[in-house]
């Protein structure tokens, strides 16, 4: 009852938002947090509750960029039909990717992941056909509205929190489902989980599948939104940190964790990018050095589990890894 | 025949741990292995469940082979296991940890908690259900791995050393757990260091020693056999101990 009241609450904030603070500054911003949001959440579900640390999650959100600017430039469609196109690329790459690295332990899952992370990089940095290091864009001129290209941010900010809603309800769901709690098993005691029957490779690798759907899906928009993609927005190894970093400092293996965290940090890089310009960027890293430190050491939690009061499953786990 | 080993080798590198080791369990059989520490029971133990790769040997399910299957297929047939060192989900409550074994039987949530709440009342774990698994004591922890592995409804339970740590009147109440499992037709594998324990409850007794079998019988019969008075004692004491009762030399019954 009372999380239903907290639900609403959160609900009604998250819509009203570009309502009352309007101004296109504070618009973009709400757009970049729930899109920042769906790809932490999407991370959250291997990240967290299966507690595989991926920090190459971004391969996944390249699939979804290029997929997208790919069908408008290389076929003339509305970016929208990439989003199907970079869904079956991030799963059939997950499936590749996951099957022979989801066995590692630990750290060595996450070092395969960046791995292979920084190859696709090169790869399509290399490949004329994608752009190489130029990139593709997106209609500059929109036909329709189907292009989805819009001069505001805010049909941008109502797109991804409705994506964020879906998002958040497959999670819950998942967590609710036999896999979640195999999932949870799995990452306390892998071989207990096994001993009682649970197929530990297959339930991980179908949470890796999961995951890296739906974070094609938030790459997909992002490059929607912005009308281009290239090496580094799309595929560039900070965009896997940054969203590791929000899931953990919110919460891996919460299901909010991941907006709470993209609430505080993508605000947080914006406006020190704005105040500081082009220094600001390396100031953000420090930061994030910074959280990843605090993390580590004192609140393996998250922020979120400061007021559930209980560590949830997914928590120490989850975010311990974070390297 | 319900399960057969035959001719199980595990080495690590050049040592091995057991050798040449053969087992047959009949249904309704409660099988007690003994030996003292670092015998191998654990690691004969963990060839059967799937836990380890046998490096020779099979195993046999119900006349199939099953040597290559993994620990959650051998699950899924019916053989069901604890830890030695209890391996709780410590981010679960405790009807969540037996829910895990329910989820073997059931993909639905519903009814996997029906299942975990009514093996818990069966193992008198009703008023824990909902504590976190994580403020158990070693009792406590000891009886959820029976709870969860009772909860994927197994033909055949292996307990390791599932009383080790428990005082006398927490082993007893475990021994009558144990019969209760038995009584409803669970074939079961007994690692045992306490001796009262394997005295009341195996029909037959396997005795380890640096990783083969040394003895079988009843359990009458494999206490008063020399060599695993030896292989427990040493040569010297084993003689100077004749004529003792070899339970008593064996540590017990301290109940
Ligand atoms: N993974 C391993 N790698 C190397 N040696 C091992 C491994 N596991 C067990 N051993 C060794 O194999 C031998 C048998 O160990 P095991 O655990 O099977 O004995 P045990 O009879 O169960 O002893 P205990 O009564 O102490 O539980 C020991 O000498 C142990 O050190
Ligand atoms: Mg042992």
């Amino acid at each position: 009852m009372r999380r239903l009241v907290w639900l609403s609450v959160v609900a009604a904030i998250a819509i009203a938002y570009p309502l009352l603070l309007s101004s296109p500054f504070q618009q973009r911003l709400g757009a970049l947090v729930l899109l920042y949001a769906i790809a932490a959440s999407a991370w959250n579900i291997v990240g967290g509750y299966a507690g595989q640390v991926s920090v190459g999650h971004v391969v996944f959100f390249g699939c979804g960029a290029y997929a997208a600017m790919g069908s408008y430039a290389k076929f003339g469609l509305s970016p929208l039909f990439g989003i199907p196109g970079g869904i079956v690329l991030a799963v059939a790459l997950a499936a590749i990717i996951g099957v022979p690295t989801l066995r590692l332990s630990g750290h060595y899952f996450s070092m395969a992941t960046i791995a292979v992370a920084e190859t696709m990089r090169l790869i399509v940095t290399n490949t004329e056909w994608l752009g190489a290091a130029v990139g593709l864009s997106g209609p500059t001129v929109p036909r329709n509205v189907f292009d989805l290209s819009f001069l505001s941010s805010l049909p941008y900010y109502y797109l991804f929190l409705a994506v964020l809603a879906i998002t958040l309800l497959v999670t819950w769901w998942m967590t609710n489902s036999r896999m979640g709690f195999y999932l949870r098993a799995i990452k306390d005691s892998e071989r207990a989980a096994r001993s009682l029957g649970a197929p530990a490779s297959r339930t991980k690798l179908y949470a890796y599948m999961l995951s890296a759907a739906l974070t094609s899906v938030a790459g997909a928009l992002y490059a929607m939104m912005f009308g281009f993609v290239d090496p580094e927005s799309g595929l560039g190894i900070l965009i896997s940190v940054k969203i590791l970093i929000m899931a953990a400092l919110g919460g891996a293996g919460l299901l909010f964790g991941p907006l709470v965290g993209a609430a505080i940090l993508v605000p947080l890089e914006e406006i020190s990018n704005s105040w500081l310009g082009g220094k600001g960027a390396g100031l953000t890293f420090v930061v994030y050095g910074a959280i990843i430190v605090v993390i580590a050491r004192f609140q393996p939690g998250g922020l979120l589990s400061l007021f559930t009061g209980r560590r949830k499953p997914g928590a120490d786990k989850g975010a311990g890894h974070a390297p | 025949m319900l399960l057969e080993a035959r001719g199980i080798t595990k080495a690590f590198g050049s040592f091995k741990a057991v050798d040449d080791a053969s087992v047959t369990l009949e249904r309704g059989d409660i099988l007690g292995l003994i030996g003292p520490n670092g015998a191998g029971k654990s690691t004969f133990f963990n060839c059967l469940t799937g836990d380890l790769k046998t490096t020779s040997g099979r195993v046999l399910f119900e006349g199939g082979n099953i040597t290559d299957f993994a620990p959650e297929q051998r699950a899924g047939l019916g053989l069901a296991r604890t830890f030695q060192v209890p391996q709780t989900f410590e981010g679960m409550t405790v009807l969540e940890n037996v829910m895990i074994g329910a989820f073997l039987r059931t993909a639905h949530r519903k009814e996997a908690e029906t299942r975990a709440r009514a093996v818990l009342e069966r193992v008198g774990m009703t008023r824990l259900a909902d504590a976190p698994a994580r403020s158990l004591g070693t009792p406590g922890r000891k009886r959820l791995e029976i709870a969860r592995a009772l909860a994927t409804e197994p033909k055949v339970l292996l307990l390791d050393e599932a009383m080790a740590g428990l005082n006398a009147n927490e082993v007893k109440l475990a021994i009558d757990l144990v019969r209760d499992i038995h009584r409803s037709g669970i074939t079961l594998v007994i690692v045992e260091h306490i001796m009262e324990v394997i005295m009341s409850l195996a029909s037959r007794v396997m005795v380890f020693h640096q990783g083969k079998e040394i003895a079988r019988g009843s359990p009458r019969e494999v206490t008063s056999n020399p060599a695993v008075i030896e292989a427990y004692l040493g040569k010297r004491a084993a003689k100077a101990a004749a004529g003792h009762t070899p339970v008593e030399l064996m540590g017990g019954p301290d109940l």
